[in-house]
């Protein structure tokens, strides 16, 4: 090994989470981020803290440090109800100005709103941002490439930020441990959150909340969430899920009617279906939908798009029925049959009934 | 200001990840031997660019960044109704990252002029980021609606509907501002026969090619080039790993009638152990 210095930037390795909530709701991936963050902090060996922005937040700043942080930091204040770009931006880089040292990590959720406001921060301050992570770890970094020679040396506390890259068939570790913060989004349901505790102690500190005209500039007419209304997906032990491969609305028939060969089942749908109104957004599954972990996810007619496939992908088994033979569901399903969904699922019930007759007669032979 | 409007597109070159050509053993892309394509998502972009010019009247303007046969998507764009390209290419823009590549596209937005409003795609298909949109509006500190499937202006007020978890938002502020496209925004219109035949008028006149596609470098822009390329990033990839089929291999039951293909998925998976009673 050559002899080289350490010319990481100075840190007490402290990883800040900006936390997110929609119309006063604390976001999944929020708790799944501090679990992510906590880990980094307690490897660096600095604090955990989060920033939450809003309105009458209540209960969440706690709710908080249950998860994990060490400080929470709140701006509540009427004018940061709904997330937008240029106010949320104003309250968070006012915030990192006020840090003697700029945080080591800033974590925030690959969501709409994080991916729309960790450029801005990072652009900003100047510094590295990787999205889209599905992990995240630190470990030392030895740059040896001569290109920059202000650059080359060993780094400790490196954040390695870990995503997808070309089409999702490499893996990229991706590194800034020049400048702090380094920063970094993750997927929601890639970060496992810790097991709440109400013991936890913790600080909450309340920022001022300082805006300018031109952080107004854009503003909310109106924010559309269609509340769930008791469709289980998240406890379904089978999903069975239909796409634009459907056809139309009454395709959601035949998807029921598989449903219901399933003991504690559900079905599922694509936003390109929900969006055209085929059935309503509490099936939709993605993204912008539920993440679910089904036993058995039975996808048909679903192409496997990235934002539907992070919300199911963890699925114990994933069976798509697909008449295109390239359709991307089929990288990463388990079982995959090609064929026309008004053939195969109609056949995949009949054999069902089937094999459920001769269950029956069997139970009555036994019961003789 | 009712219109016309000033209306820039950023669009990108990308591999064509569909075809096997140019493609490393271990997975990454050889860009010299790879198909080049214009990234999908800017096709959202660009059928927003030219919405705002056919119904409210203007100029559009196409911006890239890339090697010298980038200039392909710029004509491509023209066929498609555009009114004029600028091409950023410079050996030392090699190698960037999405604050280097925003830094570069801002020094070119500013370079090329005065606008109202600026459209991205959502991402592209090899950075796959998101980024650079928002970057680029930080640098001229703009308002920014990102995930926006559709849109009408106002008398130079936009109002825009976008995608949010679990719902959509209608917002809505005064022009100049920056708009991502997501993939749920009308596709692009086909190509019509006077764009395609003006296209290739100007292809055999250089001179006059000249006049709507424009090459720049980084001195041509004034950027400061510490600021592109390797150097100008603050992320570098350290490694790449091959990750296998996701998710495993799939058992695949194919060009078998349907009860076969059937009696088979139920035979070799475990559907049968959560069948009702
Ligand atoms: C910000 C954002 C958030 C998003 N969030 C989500 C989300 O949460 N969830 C989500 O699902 N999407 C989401 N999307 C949309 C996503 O990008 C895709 O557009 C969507 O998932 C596609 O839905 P689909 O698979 O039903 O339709 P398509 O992509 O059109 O696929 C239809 C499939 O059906 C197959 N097919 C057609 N006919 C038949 C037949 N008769 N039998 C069998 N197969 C057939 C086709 O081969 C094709 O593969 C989001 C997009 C954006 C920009
Ligand atoms: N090299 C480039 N030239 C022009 N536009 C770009 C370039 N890179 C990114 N963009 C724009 O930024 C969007 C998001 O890209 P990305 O951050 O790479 O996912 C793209 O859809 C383009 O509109």
């Amino acid at each position: 090994m050559s002899e080289s210095v350490n010319l990481a930037p100075p840190s007490d390795g402290e990883v800040l989470v900006i936390a997110e909530q929609i119309l006063g709701e604390l976001q999944p991936v929020s708790l799944e981020l501090l679990g992510a963050g906590r880990y980094l902090a307690d490897k660096l060996g600095g604090k955990l803290s989060t920033v939450i922005l809003g309105d009458n937040l209540g209960d969440i700043p706690k709710k908080l440090i249950e998860y994990g942080a060490d400080t929470v930091y709140v701006a509540d204040d009427p004018e940061l109800r709904t997330y937008r770009t240029l106010s949320y931006r104003r309250v968070v880089c006012d915030l990192l100005e006020t840090f003697k040292l700029p945080p080591h990590i800033v974590l925030l959720g690959s969501t709409t709103t994080g991916r729309d406001l960790a450029p801005r921060i990072a652009a900003n301050f100047e510094t590295g941002l990787t999205a889209d992570c599905t992990e995240l770890d630190i470990g030392p970094y030895e740059h040896k490439s001569k290109v920059d020679p202000s650059k080359v040396g060993l780094y400790e506390g490196c954040l390695y930020a870990i995503r997808p890259s070309f089409g999702e068939s490499l893996k990229a570790r991706i590194l800034g441990p020049w400048k702090n913060p380094q920063m970094a989004t993750t997927r929601p349901g890639q970060m496992t959150p810790l097991a709440p505790d109400a013991n936890r102690v913790g600080k909450i500190v309340n920022i001022p909340v300082k805006l300018q005209k031109e952080d107004l500039r854009l503003v909310v007419a109106e924010t559309v969430r269609e509340v769930s209304k008791g469709v289980r997906l998240a406890e379904a032990d089978v999903i069975v899920s239909g796409g634009y491969g459907l056809g139309s609305k009454e395709g959601f028939e035949l998807m029921h009617e598989l449903a219901k060969c399933f003991e504690n089942s559900a079905v599922g749908a694509s936003r390109k279906v929900v969006d055209l109104g085929w059935i309503p957004y509490e099936h939709q599954v993605g993204q912008t939908g539920k993440t679910v972990r089904p036993k058995i996810y039975i996808a048909c007619g679903i192409s496997g798009a990235i934002q539907h496939r992070v919300g199911m992908s963890k699925s114990g088994t994933i069976i798509a029925i697909n008449k295109d033979p390239d359709a991307p569901i089929f990288k990463f399903a388990h079982h995959g049959i090609v064929g026309d969904v008004y053939q195969i699922v109609p056949e995949l019930i009949r054999q069902f009934k089937d094999k459920l007759a001769t269950k029956g007669e069997k139970t009555v032979v036994h019961t003789h | 200001m009712a219109g016309p409007y000033e209306i820039f597109v950023l669009i990108k070159q990308v591999p064509d990840q569909g075809s096997k050509a140019g493609l490393n053993p271990d997975g990454t892309i050889d860009r010299a031997k790879a198909k080049r394509m214009l990234n999908p998502f800017d096709r959202y972009a660009l059928q927003a660019a030219l919405h705002v010019k056919r119904t409210y009247g203007g100029r559009v303007t196409a911006i890239s960044m890339g090697p010298p046969p980038a200039v392909e998507i710029l004509l491509e764009a023209l066929e498609h109704g555009v009114d004029r390209g600028f091409l950023l290419s410079d050996r030392r823009l090699a190698a960037s990252d999405t604050l280097a590549t925003a830094y570069a596209l801002y020094k070119t937005v500013t370079h090329v002029g005065k606008f109202d409003l600026i459209f991205c795609g959502l991402q592209t298909t090899d950075g796959d980021t998101a980024q650079v949109g928002p970057q680029l509006a930080e640098r001229l500190s703009l308002p920014q609606v990102t995930y926006c499937e559709d849109f009408h202006l106002d008398d130079g007020r936009l109002h825009a509907r976008r995608i949010i978890e679990g719902g959509v938002q209608f917002v809505d502020c005064v022009a100049p501002a920056l708009i991502t496209v997501a993939n749920s925004y009308h596709p692009l219109a086909y190509k019509s026969f006077r764009g395609a035949w003006r296209v290739q008028q100007l292809q055999r006149n250089p001179e006059e090619l000249g006049k709507y596609i424009r090459t720049v470098d980084l001195d041509i822009i004034q950027a400061d080039p510490e600021r592109c390329g390797l150097k100008g990033s603050p992320t570098i990839v350290a490694a790449t790993e091959k990750v296998g089929e996701l998710g495993g291999n799939c058992s695949m039951y194919e060009g078998h009638a349907p009860d076969e293909m059937v009696g088979e998925l139920i035979e070799k998976s475990n559907l049968k152990e959560f069948l009702v009673a």
